[in-house]
């Protein structure tokens, strides 16, 4: 029940304890989806939201191991680039493909069955946390973890 | 992005282009924000004498907080999903190493809800700061600027090397 004042915890989260990404990864893959959704937008598409969707699924599903645009940066970007400088912890940007799954799903629904200002502003909600995430690492998703876990009754773990 | 020539209208969703507008516009609001306000450490108002009420110090002593055993001492609350909780909290440990009047605590957010609640943290990491009175010199939601954070913590503990 107390938390430990954790003055013997190393600071540095060995390798693999916890999965582990290259910082850029996750970057790469804001910024592509980033686009595919401004295209989605502008077209009005709604298979293009889906198709956005499914790949947050499976990012959020299978892991960042296998989420496509995950794929792409390492087979195809990460070569091009410098050797890994930094890693994180393949939790947090895990959870925000969740989030962008739930609003992408949303966004496809509204379009495909004929609500398109609902997908329209869902696609846009999107848009916004993946271009943030890409601009400034920042992680929208992750900030509300707390006040949507806050939100919900205590859990019996 | 300007409206197209009129032939254009017939490829691009309206509703689309404006709300892509909107969205661009909000995350650059968004991006400024993150870049100058998140993370800023607030000092709440001294002497707003609330004895009845359930302090900020009262709920984090039951989480086992003895801000009388070091001259600073810094709560923070995490979560497993939070990308800064860890970088903030590796910062302050750091910092430990060259000031032994600087005390840590790490709290799982998830785990305390309660507290959470009664302290109205809304986002991780949300830290802390206490002097050896006791007192609430500073509160922080967001990680804080690294120049921020060590001005504060110098001005309560002297480095010793």
């Amino acid at each position: 029940m107390t938390p430990s004042p954790s003055s013997a915890t190393p600071s540095r989260v060995t390798p693999g304890a916890v999965p582990l990404v290259d910082v850029r990864g996750p970057r790469f893959g804001a910024w592509v989806t980033t686009v595919v959704l401004a295209v989605a937008l502008l077209a009005g598409s709604g298979r293009l939201v889906a198709v956005q969707a499914l790949v947050f699924a499976v990012g959020a599903a299978a892991g960042l191991r296998y989420a496509p645009y995950g794929v792409l940066f390492r087979t195809i970007v990460a070569p091009r680039l410098g050797p890994v400088r930094e890693r994180e912890p393949a939790a947090p940007p895990r959870f925000a493909q969740l989030v962008g799954f739930l609003f992408a799903a949303v966004g496809a629904a509204g379009y495909l069955l004929g609500v398109p200002i609902l997908g329209a502003v869902a696609t846009g909600l999107a848009l916004v946390a993946a271009l943030l995430n890409a601009a400034t690492g920042f992680c929208l998703g992750c900030e509300l973890y707390l006040t949507a876990r806050r939100a919900l009754p205590a859990r019996t773990a | 992005m300007p409206p197209g020539p009129a032939g254009l209208g017939r490829y691009v969703s309206g509703t689309g282009l404006v709300v892509l507008v909107v969205a661009l516009v909000v995350t650059g609001v968004a991006a400024w924000w993150t870049r100058t306000r998140n993370g800023a450490v607030h000092t709440p108002a001294p002497g707003t004498g609330q004895e009845d009420a359930l302090t900020p110090q009262t709920v984090l002593a039951g989480l086992g907080v003895r801000p009388d055993d070091a001259d600073l001492t810094v709560v923070q609350f995490s979560t497993a999903f939070c990308g800064p909780c860890r970088a903030t909290r590796a910062r302050l440990q750091q910092m430990q190493t060259s000031r032994p009047g600087l005390a840590y605590v790490h709290v799982d957010a998830e785990s305390h809800l309660d507290e959470v609640r009664a302290l109205d943290v809304r986002r991780t990491p949300t830290l802390f700061y206490l002097d050896r009175s006791g007192a609430l010199v500073g509160r922080s939601s967001g990680a804080p600027r690294p120049e921020e954070l060590t001005a504060l913590v110098d001005a309560h503990t002297t480095v010793q090397r």
